[in-house]
C-alpha cells in the first residue's frame, strides 16, 4: 500500500464508497426468494459496474491502477455479500448499505495484503 | 504512420492532463523519478504524450523524444521549455522510427506499451536503435496474473481500448519476446504497475 496519508485516505474513501452504492443498489434491486446463485452472479456484476464508474472520479484524484482494482474488487465482494443476503431475507437500503461499506473497507484491506506478497524486485522470473 | 493511433491520441489529448495530471501522476512520480535517474548519455523517450513525466526527468540531460500524436506534443511545449535540459520532441511512429541502427545509449518509457498497437514489433523498432548492451528502462502497467484482477483487466481492456490504453498486456513477456535479456521486475502495485529493465544483448 502507498503509507501517504493522503493516498491512504483516498484509498479508504474510494472503496467504503463503492461498497457502501454497491450494497445499496444490490439490496434495492434483489428481492427475496431470487435463485441466490443468480443472484449473487448479477450482484457481483453490479458491483464491479459501479467499480468502473466510481473510479473515473476517484481516480482523478488518487491513482489509476491503484484505484481501478481494488474498488472493482470491494463493489464485486459488497454484491456478493449483499445479493446473497438479500435473496434470503429482506434487506433495506440502508442496511444493504452499512453490509456494503465494509466489504468495502475489507476489500481494501485485502488488497493492502496482497500487495504487500506482489510488490518488490522479482528479477527475471516469468511475468504479465 | 498509424493514422487510427494517431487520431485515438489526438482526440485524448485536451482532457489527458485532467485525467491523468493528478492522481496517477502524484502516486507514480516517487517511482518514476528513480527510473528515470537512471538517465545517462544518449537517451530516447518514447511517447513524452504532454509532458507530464518531464518534471521526473533528472535536470541536464539531452534528450530525444517521440510521440505519435502531434496535440499531445503540442501541449508539452510549455513543460519541454520549462525543463532545464534539452528535449527534442518529435511526431514519429515507434513501428516506423526515422533514427539510424544503434543510434541511442538508453530507452525510456513510461505507460506506453498498454497503447503500442504491436507491442512486439515496437520494441523490436526500438532495438534496432538501441546501442548494443544499451538498457531498456520502463514504467508500465500490464495485465495481473491473478484472479480476480485477471478478469477485471479483461473486462476493462474492452471498454478502455476504445479511446485509451489496454489494461491487460504482457509487457514483460513481450519485451523477452522481442530479444531483450530482462535485468529486473520490479512490482509497485500488485502485479500491475512495474518497473522493467532490460538490456539489447551485445
Amino acid at each position: 500500500m502507498d503509507s501517504r496519508l493522503y493516498f491512504v485516505l483516498g484509498d479508504l474513501a474510494a472503496n467504503i464508497v463503492a461498497g457502501l452504492v454497491a450494497g445499496w443498489l444490490c439490496a434495492l434491486v434483489i428481492s427475496t426468494g431470487w435463485n441466490m446463485f443468480l443472484a449473487m452472479l448479477l450482484a457481483m456484476a453490479i458491483g464491479m459496474l459501479v467499480g468502473l464508474v466510481l473510479f473515473f472520479p476517484f481516480g482523478i484524484f488518487f491513482g489509476a491502477m491503484e484505484i481501478m482494482l481494488p474498488i472493482m474488487f470491494s463493489g464485486m465482494l459488497a454484491g456478493m455479500v449483499v445479493g446473497m443476503y438479500a435473496a434470503m431475507m429482506p434487506v433495506s437500503g440502508s442496511l444493504g448499505a452499512l453490509y456494503g461499506a465494509v466489504c468495502g473497507l475489507v476489500g481494501i484491506v485485502t488488497v493492502w495484503v496482497a500487495n504487500v506478497g506482489l510488490r518488490g524486485v522479482r528479477g527475471m522470473e516469468r511475468g504479465n | 504512420m498509424d493514422m487510427r493511433t494517431q487520431a485515438k491520441w489526438d482526440k485524448a489529448a485536451p482532457n489527458f492532463d485532467f485525467m491523468a495530471g493528478r492522481g496517477a501522476e502524484n502516486r507514480w512520480r516517487p517511482f518514476k523519478q528513480d527510473l528515470f535517474s537512471h538517465m545517462d548519455g544518449n537517451i530516447l523517450f518514447l511517447a513524452l504524450g504532454t509532458g507530464l513525466d518531464i518534471d521526473a526527468f533528472p535536470p541536464g540531460k539531452t534528450i530525444t523524444a517521440i510521440d505519435i500524436s502531434p496535440k499531445m506534443l503540442a501541449q508539452a511545449k510549455p513543460r519541454i521549455a520549462a525543463y532545464k535540459g534539452t528535449i527534442q520532441a518529435q511526431v514519429m511512429d515507434v513501428h516506423d522510427l526515422e533514427f539510424a541502427d544503434a543510434s541511442f545509449d538508453q530507452v525510456f518509457t513510461s505507460c506506453t506499451f498498454c497503447s503500442v498497437p504491436d507491442p512486439v514489433g515496437g520494441l523490436q523498432s526500438l532495438r534496432r536503435v538501441l546501442k548494443p548492451g544499451g538498457g531498456l528502462y520502463m514504467f508500465e502497467h500490464t495485465g495481473s496474473r491473478y484472479y480476480p484482477f485477471k478478469i477485471m483487466m479483461n473486462l476493462m481492456t474492452r471498454l478502455t481500448a476504445r479511446f485509451g490504453p489496454d489494461m491487460d498486456r504482457p509487457t514483460v513477456d513481450n519485451v523477452k519476446a522481442a530479444g531483450y535479456r530482462v535485468l529486473e521486475v520490479n512490482n509497485l502495485f500488485l502485479d500491475v504497475v512495474k518497473t522493467i529493465k532490460a538490456v539489447k544483448p551485445a
